[in-house]
């Protein structure tokens, strides 16, 4: 998201928030009563760790002795077994202790082994007949064709698994409110579907944890935490963000009896490592333990929802991204085409700068000149706004007087601005207006009441005690501006840079025009990775389909892209560049490139039908150097190693658009050292003597014998392979840094 | 260098035999020829690249184009295009263009309409 400013977020102590970000969740020194914890050395399994209750579950004392002495013989054999392979796999494990069956859960921290023992009795067990099920209720999750319906489904079948009087699902907006989009509950409680919760009630340092712990669970919220002994090892206490029994913040403990909540478990639903959103449970009746098994099968669920997940929200926003593409060819070939001013042919033309997104007016200001479109803020007032956005250092926000609140009263025609600036040095910009969007938001309670008690250490955070809806509308908001509408804003203004620029002495506007929107203007710098490309178009000025991108993914990673569509022309640049876009959003949405290919292969067959296209996606993670590499019918790509190069076969699939479901694949592999990846398009390679297979076989030759570096790597290639200008051409290189 | 499509037949059915260059120049003559060839209305057709000395992607799409055009027209379409061609089977190699239409190796491989009748 692109706002920068706070959402309509409560205001609160900030001293207090921050004592409550400092408190140490994951080490609390203590679990919760409902199980025991013993951490233990490897292999001796001697007990270094004790919670205060593990005398009473294992019938005696526990300390210095060892988990072969604390069980019998087949238990510990089953566990030592166990120890030797994957931990996920022997969890839990069944044991007897003391006369009573437990199961046994370990995981490893600080070097040690720790083992958790939770009383089987007690435990609510959903019992067989539901994991029979469970075939049934996957197939309904990856069934469903939207995000309703997937949460919809998500909040029935975890309820119906593990018991809770309510199961919300919860998304986070781009500030951390919470709002409940799908909700299961007993018939006889009140609804809390569509209500939000403000950010404030999960703190930052919770949500940290949340992205990589997955499950939560606290059977009954007025329990009495149980110490560990000794409190610390090697002077620290133990880390328990991995520990099912972790003893969790008594500022949480006191929000849940605010809500009247005895028992709650919340499951994680994470997108691309990122926290997406929650699946909260909550009980009223009293205390309630689904057993471990169950509990395991329900964050299976949120597991695989959130795997399904990236689909399931890019559905709704393919559309857009591709007519905004078209949008974006359309001026480019407007700009490129016209004898006139730049800004006469972006304003007065059939399609207009304001055709570009969705926006209610648009000011356009080259060669020092205003012009407006549509509804726009005064003319006088536009400049002075532009100013202080840009000083701010802000280009897009859906809620400017959080900017500049001397632009409060603009709200009715400038709640949200984009700006792109047209360098040049004489202050050219294009900026595009939305109007305020009064939105209504019913709250969970007031989120502004005063969360923060006084006490003898300072302020204290102090749950919310009102949990009756309370309703606000929001004001001075627009919709907020999409990632590739910003794009496209900036992509449209480098285009008019290049063009007034270069309009004296470019013959071929129309080439170069289109061409800039399809090539980056400039590679973006991606920590860890050194890249070089180089693109030159035909000799003849005839535009042609090639492309490459390079796309930012979280996390670290990047996507690095080669694709060509089959034709030349301003029909197929215009294809490019939907198809680049396309390519784009479907990268950061797709679970790896060949979840990505296939989505763009299905956007060729519902709108461009007939087209050819090959491309070629290699996902490289820095940090690591994995590599994850598929390729739709295009040029294999070729690794270059100490020893030589090679070409990449594998991890292959066929053009874009010849198949309805191309099904691609996925070659991986990890970049040591001075290991690079060379990608080209046929341009390069297919016109030599001898054609494209001997074009390739020099290829190799020359990167085999080349310089390491990418940049002096891509211009000895160029130098070595000398290929005649028939077609553009591009060659791009990566390495580690 | 020449470019010539001329018709033939191959295995008893009307075929096209591209000579030269096959590329974003000359695609859309063979892409007529082949119009005017299913406005016969055969069982099938061939498109025999065995002398056919470059294709490019242009080149490749209009075989695609000529095959669900065939497809359309109830008529079948085999590709003659023999490994030892290499500038020209590399590219539908690697597009995987076989995955649309049947690419064979030889004139021989053709199989004759009698045979295809029997089979279907």
């Amino acid at each position: 998201m692109t706002s920068p400013a706070p959402g309509p977020a409560p205001t609160v102590d900030d001293e207090a928030l921050a004592r409550c970000a400092e408190e140490p969740i994951a080490v609390p020194g203590a679990v919760q009563p409902h199980g025991a914890l013993l951490a233990v050395t490897e292999p001796d399994l001697a007990v270094v760790v004790a919670s205060g209750n593990a005398a009473e579950l294992f019938g005696g004392p526990v300390a210095g002795r060892t988990l072969d002495a604390l069980l019998d013989p087949a238990g510990a054999g089953r566990l030592r077994a166990g120890l030797a392979g994957d931990l996920a796999e022997l969890n839990p494990l069944r044991v007897w202790v003391a006369g009573a069956e437990v199961d046994l859960v370990v995981h490893r921290a600080d070097g040690l082994l720790v083992t958790e023992w939770e009383p089987v009795r007690g435990a609510g067990e959903a019992g067989t007949a539901w994991h029979r099920r469970l075939p049934t209720v996957l197939q309904r999750l990856s069934a469903s064709a939207t995000l309703d319906d997937l949460s919809a489904v998500l909040a029935r079948d975890v309820r119906a698994l593990t018991g809770f009087d309510r199961v919300m699902v919860y998304r986070f907006d781009p500030e951390w409110n919470g709002e409940v989009i799908a909700e299961d509950r007993r018939a006889d409680l009140e609804p809390f579907l569509g209500l939000w919760f403000p950010a404030s009630d999960i703190p930052a340092q919770a949500r940290a944890l949340y992205a990589t712990n997955w499950m939560r669970l606290i059977p009954d919220a007025g329990y009495r935490p149980v110490p560990l002994e000794p409190p610390t090892v090697g002077g620290r206490p133990l880390d328990l963000s991995g520990a099912m029994l972790r003893s969790v913040s008594p500022v949480h403990l006191e929000y849940l009896a605010n809500m009247g909540v005895r028992a709650s478990m919340s499951i994680s639903l994470v997108d691309r490592g990122k926290l997406w959103g929650l699946i909260a449970c909550h009980h009223y009746a009293g205390p309630h333990r689904p057993s471990y098994t169950d509990r395991t099968a329900a964050e299976f669920l949120g597991r695989t929802a959130s795997l399904l997940l990236p689909t399931q929200v890019v559905t709704g926003e393919q559309g857009d991204v591709v007519e905004v593409a078209q949008r974006q060819a359309e001026l480019a070939a407007v700009v490129g085409r016209t004898p006139r001013s730049l800004a006469a042919a972006l304003t007065d033309g059939e399609v207009t700068a304001l055709d570009l997104l969705p926006a209610a007016g648009v000011a356009v200001r080259l060669g020092g000149q205003l012009h407006l479109l549509g509804t726009t803020p005064p003319a006088e007032r536009i400049g002075p706004l532009v100013a202080d956005l840009l000083a701010a250092g802000v280009r897009a926000t859906d809620a400017v007087s959080r900017v500049v609140p001397a632009a409060a009263d603009l709200a009715a025609t400038a709640s949200g601005v984009l700006v792109a600036e047209v360098a040049g040095g004489r202050g050219d910009y294009l900026a595009w207006f939305r109007p305020e969007t009064l939105r209504e938001i019913t709250w969970g309670g007031n989120p502004y009441t005063s969360k923060t008690a006084q006490t003898d250490a300072g302020p204290r955070l102090s749950p919310r005690r009102s949990f009756d809806a309370w309703s606000e509308t929001v004001r001075e908001r627009s919709q907020p501006w999409l990632d590739h509408e910003v794009e496209a804003a900036r992509g449209l203004a480098a285009l008019l840079t290049e063009t007034a620029a270069s309009r004296a002495t470019e013959d071929n506007r129309l080439a170069t025009a289109l061409q800039r929107t399809l090539l980056l203007d400039q590679l973006p710098k991606v920590p860890g990775l050194d890249l070089a490309a180089r693109y030159l178009p035909s000799a003849d000025d005839v535009v042609g389909g090639d492309w490459y991108d390079l796309v930012p993914l979280p996390g670290g990673r990047v996507s690095v892209v080669v694709g060509d569509v089959a034709g030349h022309g301003l029909a197929a640049a215009a294809i490019t560049a939907q198809l680049r876009h396309a390519l784009r959003a479907h990268l950061l949405r797709a679970v790896g490139p060949a979840a990505a290919l296939d989505g763009l292969n299905e956007v060729i067959g519902a709108l461009l039908p007939g087209e050819l296209a090959t491309a070629v996606v290699a996902e490289l993670d820095p940090a690591t150097g994995e590599v994850v590499i598929a390729n739709a019918g295009h040029l294999p790509v070729l690794h270059a190693t100490g020893g030589g190069a090679e070409y990449l076969h594998e991890g292959r699939g066929p053009a874009l658009g010849l198949l309805d479901a191309a099904g691609y694949r996925e070659l991986r592999l990890t970049l040591a050292g001075d290991d690079r990846l060379l990608l080209v398009s046929d341009g390069l390679v297919e016109r030599g003597r001898g054609g494209l297979s001997a074009g390739l076989d020099e290829l190799r030759a020359a990167v085999a014998g080349g310089p390491v570096a990418p940049q002096a790597l891509v211009d000895a290639v160029l130098a070595a392979l000398d290929p005649p200008r028939t077609d553009d051409v591009t060659l791009l290189a990566l390495a580690r840094t | 260098m020449h470019f010539d499509v001329e018709r033939t037949t191959v295995a008893g059915r009307p075929a096209l035999t591209v000579r030269g260059e096959l590329d974003l120049a000359t695609a859309p003559r063979l892409a007529e020829d082949a119009d005017a060839l299913l406005a016969a209305g055969p069982a099938g057709i061939v498109v025999d690249l065995t002398p056919t000395v470059f294709l490019d992607s242009s080149g490749a799409r209009t075989l695609i184009a000529i095959a669900r055009k065939a497809a359309a027209a109830g008529a079948e379409l085999h590709v003659v295009a023999p490994r030892a061609n290499r500038p020209v089977r590399l590219p539908i190699d690697l597009l995987e263009l076989g995955t649309v239409v049947p690419i064979v190796n030889s004139a021989g491989e053709v199989p004759s309409p009698a045979v295809n009748r029997d089979a279907t």
